[in-house]
């Protein structure tokens, strides 16, 4: 008999201590959430019921036992109302606030009548394994209002899941699937009220609370249910694999006892204690078996994963090129689950937002193709740094009313994202992932998301590697174009001499033979040798005329080579500006295009050599003037006229000057070769000698520390963006002394 | 007969010039250095000096310097390659007719010295 008790009493209490595990971890995810709350009440109902019943049945004296059962009938009660309530949060019914208060109510006066009359429970029901409370005259109204509130609460999530299926996004449908299974299964330990009726059957009530906390515990896991993470998933198979290992003994005890007594009489309980001990020793070793089945089947999906993982990982850190390692991202993302589109979003640093770089699965078209840094969706994500699911955020919005939840979920929709996968290196948010619904029509899982955010992140380092790789190709062309170039300014001192030497030279050998010639042409000569003459005239007279040009290209390389701050004061703009359009005029018709200056005395004055920035704004006007008779030539616009725009803004220590023109433009493909020193895109190379924008550049960056940018679009216009050094109290004491 | 001395250190140009300026009827002389052109000024005095800035040995520049250290007025013409705004500054402050630049066609040379030998 006494075992019967002390197993009850064992059962019962490890059964509550379980629900306070449960509760408290309900509670410690989000005290806040109507959701948890509610849970955390019914959790607490079950257990002060379970806890004072195991008191009972561990003590020995009639009055305590009363007392013990008078103390958790309560429980019993407030486990319907707090059902009740737990259904009404979750489905998000309001309308009945003033039911769920009244019930409070209800269940407060019922306990008062439980402690303070036999209405209810009226002393005790002595069976041959125990005691047990008896039931009062009351009890059966009170067994319909237990019945009749569980059952009220069961039909609402029912009636929700089955007929108004619309109304919820399907991550809460799983979850009510399971709560529905939970507590219906919760309701077979009504069958703990028929010994109140004298009936002798063992309050076994424990054995379906055990398996409803096993259902909570699964879907908390596979479904987020609550929000607690994957952290109890061995504790929940723990609790489940010792409930049944300590369980077993228990069922043989009570449900064969009458078997048992027959075949080994009073030497009976010897079965439930050898299962118990053979149990209890293989416990570990099944405990483990079954968690490894368990995590097969829980974790099955992400099994599948990691191998996909292992393989994407290997692939992606060899994938040098950017654009193939985005490609191959978002193929390994769709191949690991077959969903319906995958999108990358990749930093832009220059320009502060991401911006669309892969995609599988969508046109196009209906992409979003840019996301600022500064919206809310990317703020959060760097703040929180885990995934995105839609359904939740979607879920949440409406829990909490939140602003930017709402906005969050607003911008999901447009990009039709079910689940965005951060990147990050450190605290880098370099890329976002964006992923569309499964095929299968399934929820992203726990698993999916740890897994996705690892390839994430694999992806970022790999993304990383790319684009260091990139850069550093960059890099080392620009060292190489600069080193040439360097080798070309140092060679061209040297060589400049020599060459101009050799063009001298030759001036003067062909300068002499013209010279010879038209004298001797003087003389009376036969028709045929004046001929000859002639053409010998007319080749030494190219000679020549090479010769000089020769020179301008040798002199143009050279003049303006030259470091140091030699000539170096204060500048005015609008004199330069002027001056330099002097010296343009001998070719530009001013009355032709208009001119338009915005900059005026208070533009603070530029400092640098006057003679070398008057030659970079001539060659800048020359140009723009040159691709403006270039396009009306071309384009033949009927209303088109020519305009010059020159702007200056100060820039801190610097000033921007920028000269804007609507001439003809440069071909992009030409746009990078415009500062290599004899390229010219002046159709007539008669016009150019090719040096203008290389000595603007080292007038401009080598000589100024400036900065100069050329913008151009073909058909439109150009820009040329000067930076230069503007005059600070130090360059004026170092003139005026 | 006017006197003219081209010195470069270019055998080609001297050869050439001097070929140019003797159908004109001017006497040339040439040197291929600033000591050999010290000594052809002092010997002949030219009325006028080609002198190049740029050579191996003695530069033009040198040449010219020791030339007003005698005391010796004799015009000159520099002939420089690059234009310098140092070497122009230190020539300027030594007395010369002008400078040109190189390359030059005969025919502008011959202007400039023609001109610079009638002012005599």
């Amino acid at each position: 008999m006494l075992t019967i008790v002390k197993g009850l009493s064992l059962s019962t209490f490890l059964i509550s201590a379980l629900l306070i595990v449960l509760m408290v971890f309900v509670l410690i995810k989000n005290s806040k959430s109507p959701v948890n709350l509610s849970f955390a009440l019914v959790c607490l109902s079950a257990a002060i019921w379970l806890f004072s019943y195991s008191q009972a049945y561990n003590s020995s004296y009639t009055e305590e036992i009363l007392f013990w059962f008078k103390v958790g009938y309560p429980g019993v009660v407030f486990i319907a109302i707090t059902y009740l309530h737990f259904a009404n949060v979750i489905l998000k019914i309001k309308s009945t606030r003033k039911i769920i208060i009244f019930s409070y109510i209800v269940g407060f006066f019922m306990a008062y009548l439980i402690w303070t009359s036999n209405f209810i429970v009226n002393g005790l029901n002595e069976f041959k394994w125990g005691f047990y409370p008896k039931a009062g005259k009351l009890h059966p109204y009170f067994l319909m209002i237990f019945l009749g509130l569980v059952n009220a609460a069961s039909a609402q999530i029912g009636y929700t899941y089955f007929l108004k299926r619309k109304e919820f996004a399907s991550l809460t449908l799983q979850q009510l699937k399971y709560i529905l299974l939970a507590f219906g299964i919760f309701t077979l330990a009504s069958i703990d009220f028929i010994p109140n009726y004298g009936i002798n059957i063992l309050p076994l009530g424990f054995i379906p609370v055990t398996i409803f906390l096993s259902i909570i515990c699964y879907s908390i896991i596979k479904y987020r249910l609550m929000d607690i993470s994957l952290a109890i998933t061995r504790t929940g198979i723990f609790l489940v694999v010792y409930s049944f290992v300590l369980g077993i003994p228990f069922a043989i005890a009570f449900g064969c006892r009458e078997f048992l007594f027959i075949l080994f009489n009073d030497n009976w309980w010897i079965i439930p204690l050898v299962s118990s001990t053979i149990l209890a020793t293989g416990g570990p070793y099944i405990y483990l078996y079954i968690q490894k089945q368990a995590e097969n089947n829980l974790l099955k999906e992400q099994r599948q994963y990691q191998s996909t993982l292992r393989q994407a990982s290997l692939g992606m850190g060899r994938i040098k090129d950017l654009k193939k390692l985005l490609q191959l991202i978002v193929h390994i993302v769709a191949r690991a689950v077959r969903i319906e589109h995958c999108e990358i979003y990749l930093l832009h640093e220059a320009s502060n937002q991401y911006v669309l770089k892969a995609s599988k699965g969508r046109l196009k078209v209906d992409q979003v193709s840019v996301l600022p840094i500064d919206s809310i969706l990317v703020k959060e994500m760097i703040k929180i740094k885990e995934p995105f699911v839609y359904d939740e955020i979607n879920q949440r919005s409406h829990d909490y009313q939140d602003k930017n939840l709402s906005e969050i979920e607003q911008i999901m929709k447009n990009l039709d994202g079910a689940l965005l996968v951060p990147s990050f290196i450190e605290e880098r948010l370099i890329a976002i992932i964006v992923l569309g619904k499964k095929k299968s029509g399934k929820l992203y899982s726990h698993d999916d998301l740890a897994v996705f955010s690892i390839l994430a992140n694999q992806s970022a380092l790999a993304i990383e590697n790319a684009q260091f790789y990139e850069d550093m190709k960059k890099t080392h062309e620009q060292l190489f174009r600069a080193e040439k170039m360097a080798t070309i300014g140092t060679m061209a001192d040297g060589l400049s001499h020599q060459i101009n030497n050799r063009l001298h030279a030759m001036g003067f050998i062909a300068g002499d033979a013209l010279d010879t010639i038209r004298i001797k042409k003087k003389e009376a000569l036969p028709e045929d040798i004046k001929i000859v003459f002639e053409d010998i005239e007319h080749s030494l007279d190219r000679i020549q005329d090479n010769v000089k040009r020769g020179g301008e290209i040798v002199e143009g390389l050279l003049k303006y080579t030259r470091k140091g701050e030699e000539g170096f004061s204060p500048v005015d703009l609008d004199k330069l500006f002027d001056a330099s359009f002097e010296m343009a005029q001998f070719k530009i018709k001013v009355n032709e295009i208009d001119v338009v200056k915005n900059f005026n005395e208070t533009t603070p004055q530029i400092y640098g050599n006057f003679t070398q920035l008057q030659e970079v704004l001539f060659n800048i006007i020359d140009n723009s003037y040159d691709a403006m008779v270039q396009r009306k030539n071309d384009l033949k616009e009927p209303n088109y006229r020519g305009r010059l725009e020159v702007n200056a803004t100060k820039k801190g220590r610097k000033i921007e000057i920028v000269i804007k023109d609507n001439g003809m433009g440069v071909k992009e493909e030409d746009l990078n070769k415009l500062f290599a020193p004899f390229f010219t895109t002046k159709l007539s190379s008669k016009k150019g000698t090719g040096l203008g924008l290389y000595v603007i550049r080292q007038i401009i960056e080598e000589n100024h520390g400036g900065k100069v940018e050329f913008l151009s679009k073909l058909g439109i216009g150009s820009e040329t963006h000067l930076t230069l050094p503007i005059v600070t109290e130090g360059d004026d004491t170092k003139i005026l002394s | 007969m006017p006197k003219l001395l081209i010195v470069d250190d270019e055998s080609d140009i001297r050869e050439f010039a001097k070929r140019f300026f003797l159908k004109r009827n001017i006497e040339v002389f040439t040197a291929s250095g600033g000591i050999e052109a010290l000594d052809i000024i002092e010997k002949e005095n030219p009325d006028l000096v080609l002198l190049d800035v740029n050579m191996e040995q003695t530069s033009g520049v040198e040449v010219l310097k020791k030339l007003r250290e005698r005391k010796n007025d004799v015009k000159v013409i520099m002939v420089t390659g690059v234009e310098d705004e140092s070497v122009i500054n230190e020539v300027n402050s030594w007395g010369v007719r002008g400078y040109i630049h190189k390359p030059l066609v005969l025919e502008e040379l011959e202007k400039i010295v023609l001109a610079e030998l009638v002012k005599k």
